[in-house]
């Protein structure tokens, strides 16, 4: 129901910087410096979209979205890291603190 | 809301979900008393797509977003952003070879554009919010957008979208303007496909709204489709459940072998709930994340899509930016004392489903009606009782699994409310005295039976809490469909008690919570220093209550194969199919509560 998506981003400006990073904070994980790791359903993915298209100047940023297919299918295993990521891949589990 | 196109053509996604979780808004409908209330025209498409989803939106207010309702949407600023004045009908840069249907409007000629305007029409009973309104002279065009391609048919367009479409052109007629044709502008596609409002699409329009009127006024919820490809793509389908309704309230003879369920429903929930347990801990939010922190150092930060649930107990704080956002996401949060006392919940605007929360209270007030449901949640317990003893005892000879059988049936004839509750403590003391003994190490922690308020042992303090877990799961559901949770039929009010979720609770009790305290102490999740005792007392430590947490929201995500249906679920949506079908029990839409039972 949900995919994996690999989202990575340069955007030019500092203060769409820091927007577009938060609008991905809430839709992901950071594994490498602007490189997010995003479990979304279609819908999540189209909200994430709204929400940084207005942000965006499409003649100095870009954004790049890779679909890694299901969560429960290839998703995670076609990701290798090599050092540590920034943010390690959540397991499915409530958050008890 | 669903898409208006035919649910063959592949060109949108669609999202089924309509989980408690999902974000739900009010509609702006309340009731069907009032049968002068205006029809929003976009509650039309619906009901033209489906007569039942028109119905669950308007009468019962029910409401899921999925992609084709979400606001701001992507492809609208698509199109909006070179030119915010005249979008359809501005010159096309790209050279593909479609043309627009409608001429062009002349730059700057008589014609002017008017966006998101709200009309009605009191002879038609129907209100409409346009998109675009195109007005040349007293000619009034309506433009409806779509978010996908034009469909593949012969009218390129489907008829809920006509249908809707042909009704603002009522409205604008009725105020005065000339309306014979409105517009499709497909945003994906970038075209423009004309309706025009021809005699047939008008009475056919009307026809329906009549229909439609005539449904909330006799508060008759149109029956489910058969086996119809609508439902899969249909945003509601996890509230109208139209196979398994269908099954319920076919004769049985005429289900071949059981089950022709279609899996409309996603086995599991996408979120999950969040617990915070920590004294002191405050709540807040970063962006579309949720942060806990202890003394400004952060605990967690969990996606607010992934949370279906906050859980606090004790001293926890909240910022008020985070309990807005949590209601407008439809996300409750329970509060509970640090000792699981029930405080409350805090819900955002809760949807209106008065229909159901009538017949709940009037079957509450009927002792007869009452009795009816209570047997089936006590035989349920009973029988799952039942097959827990059976599957750990790896036999059916020891005689309690006879004596069960024999409770479990007195239970299905008791004729009393007090005989049925003595029953349930007769079949309860001799499952406990069974159950005790398979939990391990059960020498060591001096337990002498069931006891509560406040348990004496370590066992009972595990199954008290774990009730406790159930209970409060139960309580978020049922809120969440509609019912109120504190009246309920077996169990009577009492102050801050939510009978109804007891109710509930009671077939469920051996499968969730019993299994859970075996589990967790079987497993070694949980030993002898996971609790404190203070006074003849004894609780859960910090710790030990994590550990039990934790095994009970693992049970919860655990998938079976439902015992009716026969396909794989969560018992988490388990529990929520359960709550709508005593709705739709209590609705009068199938003939007997099936509690729930498993082999
Ligand atoms: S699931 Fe099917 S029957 Fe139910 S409201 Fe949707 S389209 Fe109608």
């Amino acid at each position: 129901m949900r995919s994996v998506y690999l989202i990575a981003y340069d955007i030019v400006c500092p203060k769409r910087y820091r927007k577009i990073y938060k609008a991905m904070c809430g839709h992901g994980d950071a594994v490498q410096y602007s490189v997010f790791r995003c479990e979304l359903s279609d819908m999540e993915l189209q909200s994430l979209k709204d929400q940084l298209w207005p942000v965006m100047n499409l003649h100095q940023d870009r954004v790049m979205i890779v679909d890694l297919g299901p969560t429960e299918g290839r998703g995670d295993e076609c990701i290798e890291f090599w050092g540590e990521p920034r943010s390690l891949i959540p397991d499915r589990a409530a958050t008890i603190v | 809301m669903i898409s208006p196109s035919d649910p063959q053509s592949s060109s949108t996604a669609h999202s089924t979900a309509a989980t408690p979780g999902a974000a739900r808004q009010s509609s702006t409908s309340s009731g069907s008393e009032d049968a002068n209330q205006l029809i929003p025209v976009r509650m039309l498409n619906e009901f033209t797509y489906c007569p039942r989803l028109g119905y669950l939106e308007w009468v019962q207010g029910e409401w899921a977003e999925n992609i084709e309702t979400m606001e701001g949407t992507f492809g609208h600023r698509n199109v909006d952003k070179p030119d915010r004045k005249s979008i359809p009908a501005r010159k096309k840069s790209n050279d593909n070879g479609d043309r627009d249907e409608v001429q062009s409007d002349s730059a700057n000629g008589d014609s002017i554009h008017a966006r998101s305007i709200t009309l009605s029409s009191d002879a038609d009973g129907i209100v409409a919010k346009l998109d675009l309104l195109e007005l040349d002279g007293g000619v009034a065009t309506p433009v409806d957008y779509k978010r996908g391609q034009v469909p593949d048919n012969p009218e390129q367009s489907w008829e809920p979208e006509r249908v809707q479409l042909c009704a603002q052109g009522l409205v604008l007629r009725a105020n005065g303007f000339e309306s014979s044709q409105g517009v499709l502008y497909y945003i994906a596609s970038k075209r423009r496909v004309v309706i025009p409002f021809d005699d047939a699409l008008v009475a056919r329009t009307r026809e329906l709204i009549v229909q439609f009127k005539q449904a909330a006024a006799e508060e008759q919820i149109p029956p489910p489709l058969e086996d119809s490809p609508k439902c899969p793509r249909c945003s509601l389908v996890g509230i109208c459940l139209p196979d398994e309704t269908n099954l319920l309230r076919a004769p049985e003879e005429s289900v071949p072998d059981g089950n022709r369920i279609r899996k409309l429903l996603p086995a599991k929930s996408k979120a999950l709930p969040l617990y915070i347990q920590h004294q002191g801990a405050f709540v807040g939010k970063s962006g579309d994340r949720v942060t806990i922190k202890l003394k400004g150092e952060e605990l967690a930060s969990v996606r607010l899509l992934d949370v279906s649930q906050v859980c606090a107990y004790g001293n926890v704080m909240f910022s008020g930016a985070v309990i807005a956002e949590l209601n407008r996401r439809s996300i409750p949060i329970v509060h509970k004392s640090y000792g699981g006392w029930f405080h409350g919940i805090t819900t955002g605007l809760s949807h209106k489903n008065v229909e159901l929360r009538i017949r709940q209270f009037r079957t509450a007030d009927d002792p007869e009606a009452a009795l009816t449901i209570s047997r089936q949640f006590i035989a349920g317990k009973i029988k799952n009782c039942r097959t827990l003893l059976r599957r750990q005892l790896g036999s059916t000879d020891d005689p309690v699994i006879a004596n069960l059988a024999e409770y479990r049936k007195r239970a299905l004839r008791a004729d009393s409310a007090e005989t049925l509750l003595g029953l349930e403590g007769m079949a309860a003391k001799c499952y406990f005295e069974k159950f005790f003994p398979m939990i391990s190490g059960i020498e060591h922690y001096d337990v002498d039976g069931r006891n509560r308020r406040p348990p004496r042992d370590p066992v009972n303090a595990v199954l008290s809490f774990v009730y406790s877990l159930l209970t409060k799961e139960l309580t978020v559901t049922l809120n969440s469909v509609g019912f109120d949770p504190m009246l309920g039929f077996l169990h009577r009010p009492r102050y801050g008690r939510p009978s109804l979720a007891l109710d509930l609770a009671e077939e469920f009790r051996p499968l969730i919570a019993d299994s859970v305290t075996l589990m967790a102490f079987n497993n070694g999740e949980i030993n002898q220093d996971s609790f404190i005792a203070r006074a003849g007392a004894v609780a859960l430590t910090d710790a030990g209550r994590k550990s039990v947490i934790a095994a009970f929201e693992r049970r919860m995500d655990t998938e079976i194969t439902h015992p009716i249906f026969g396909y794989k679920v969560s018992y988490r949506r388990v529990l929520e199919v359960q709550a709508r079908l005593l709705a739709r029990y209590l609705l009068g839409e199938i003939e007997e509560y099936p509690g729930f039972v498993t082999r």
